[in-house]
């Protein structure tokens, strides 16, 4: 039960990790930019306002599309989990001097 | 940008900003934009009749009704970020009390839409000096056809136009007012930006409105026409308009009532 939950969990949540998140915030960056740009550009050129925004929208959702999934790209560095300790290996936890755990 | 929904709202957020940047850049592109409108406007007729605002007003007022020539040529008031004009002829008149300003009043306007606008059904549709068809005919043509003006977007020339409003003044009495004038004035609306108002005065890339003022007249006394042009007893808006100094709606003999 337990592992269901936890793939549902990462279904719903689509974590990515440390690497994948700096790469994730720079593509969004570049690419609205991007689509930005070339809306006004080319709406500028064409003088015609309806293609600007077809521009800007298509490359939105190009955008979202590269980065709302949690593609393998944004997964190469996983970041791995300390082993775990027991409660008897030596770990001391001191709550107002009077140890706990 | 660890899970899903923050990811959506970080590209959201961020589009919201880049939509808003291109926004304002289209809005300043206009200014880019060279503007060199002119227009004429004539006096073709003017006439003063007596009527009531509605059927059962015991008020009566004075209406003027005039008919006018308009040349213009707005097409550079035509970018890409123009969404329609709306066009509208004034007639102004010094106020009868001193330290007031004049009054303004329309007698004509026109909505003029724009290549990128979608169709409407209050957009200007320019009449055709040629075609002296009635009206039935007229909606027996495809309506594709009837939307063609033959002249270029912008560009307006009416001849012995009528006015779509009858004006009258605040004090009711219109007859023999002096130094009135015709002014064309316009609203530029854009797809994005400020509603530019006609602009009278060169700005930047964007000259100033040659013409656009009819000369001075003055409103004739009711029953007489400035200029001796065959015209029809006028009708108020209700169709019972009181001639001078008789009581009784004209009627013609024949016509049922």
């Amino acid at each position: 039960m337990e592992q269901i939950l936890d793939q549902l969990r990462d279904v719903v949540e689509a974590p990515i990790d440390y690497e994948g998140q700096r790469l994730a915030e720079l593509i969004t960056t570049v690419l609205l930019g991007a689509a930005g740009i070339f809306a006004f550009f080319i709406g500028f050129m064409t003088q015609d306002i309806k293609l600007s925004l077809y521009i800007g929208l298509a490359g939105t959702a190009i955008t979202f599309l590269a980065v709302v999934p949690p593609w393998p790209l944004y997964n190469k560095n996983p970041e791995p989990w300390l082993p775990a300790h027991s409660a008897t290996s030596g770990v001391q936890i001191d709550v107002d001097g009077q140890k706990v755990g | 940008m660890h899970s899903a929904v923050i990811r959506v709202q970080n590209v959201f957020g961020f589009f919201t900003t880049v939509a808003f940047c291109v926004a304002a850049m289209i809005a300043l592109s206009s200014f880019i934009h060279p503007q060199t409108p002119s227009a004429a406007v004539r006096l073709r007729n003017v006439q003063v009749v007596r009527g009531r605002p509605h059927y059962y007003s015991y008020k009566k007022e004075e209406y003027a009704h005039i008919k006018f020539d308009l040349d213009t040529d707005l097409s550079t008031l035509f970018n890409w970020n123009t969404k329609q004009v709306f066009l509208y002829l004034k007639a102004i008149y010094p106020a009868t009390k001193p330290n007031t300003p004049p009054s303004e009043a329309i007698i004509w306007d026109a909505i003029l839409g724009s290549d990128s606008a979608p169709w409407h059904q209050n957009h200007y549709v320019h009449p055709n000096p040629k075609a002296k068809t009635k009206s039935k005919t007229r909606n027996a043509n495809s309506k594709a056809k009837e939307a063609e003006s033959p002249y270029p977007r912008g560009e307006i020339h009416l001849t012995n136009q009528k006015p779509k409003y009858q004006i009258t003044d605040i004090s009711g009495k219109l007859q023999n007012r002096t130094d009135v004038i015709l002014e064309l004035g316009w609203n530029v609306q854009p797809w994005v930006g400020a509603l530019v108002w006609a602009n009278k005065a060169d700005f930047g890339m964007w000259q100033g409105l040659q013409g656009g003022m009819s000369e001075s007249f003055t409103f004739p006394e009711i029953g007489k026409m400035r200029k001796s042009e065959d015209m029809k007893v006028e009708k108020g808006k209700e169709g019972h308009v009181l001639m001078a100094g008789e009581e009784q709606p004209v009627r013609k003999a024949g016509q049922r009532a």
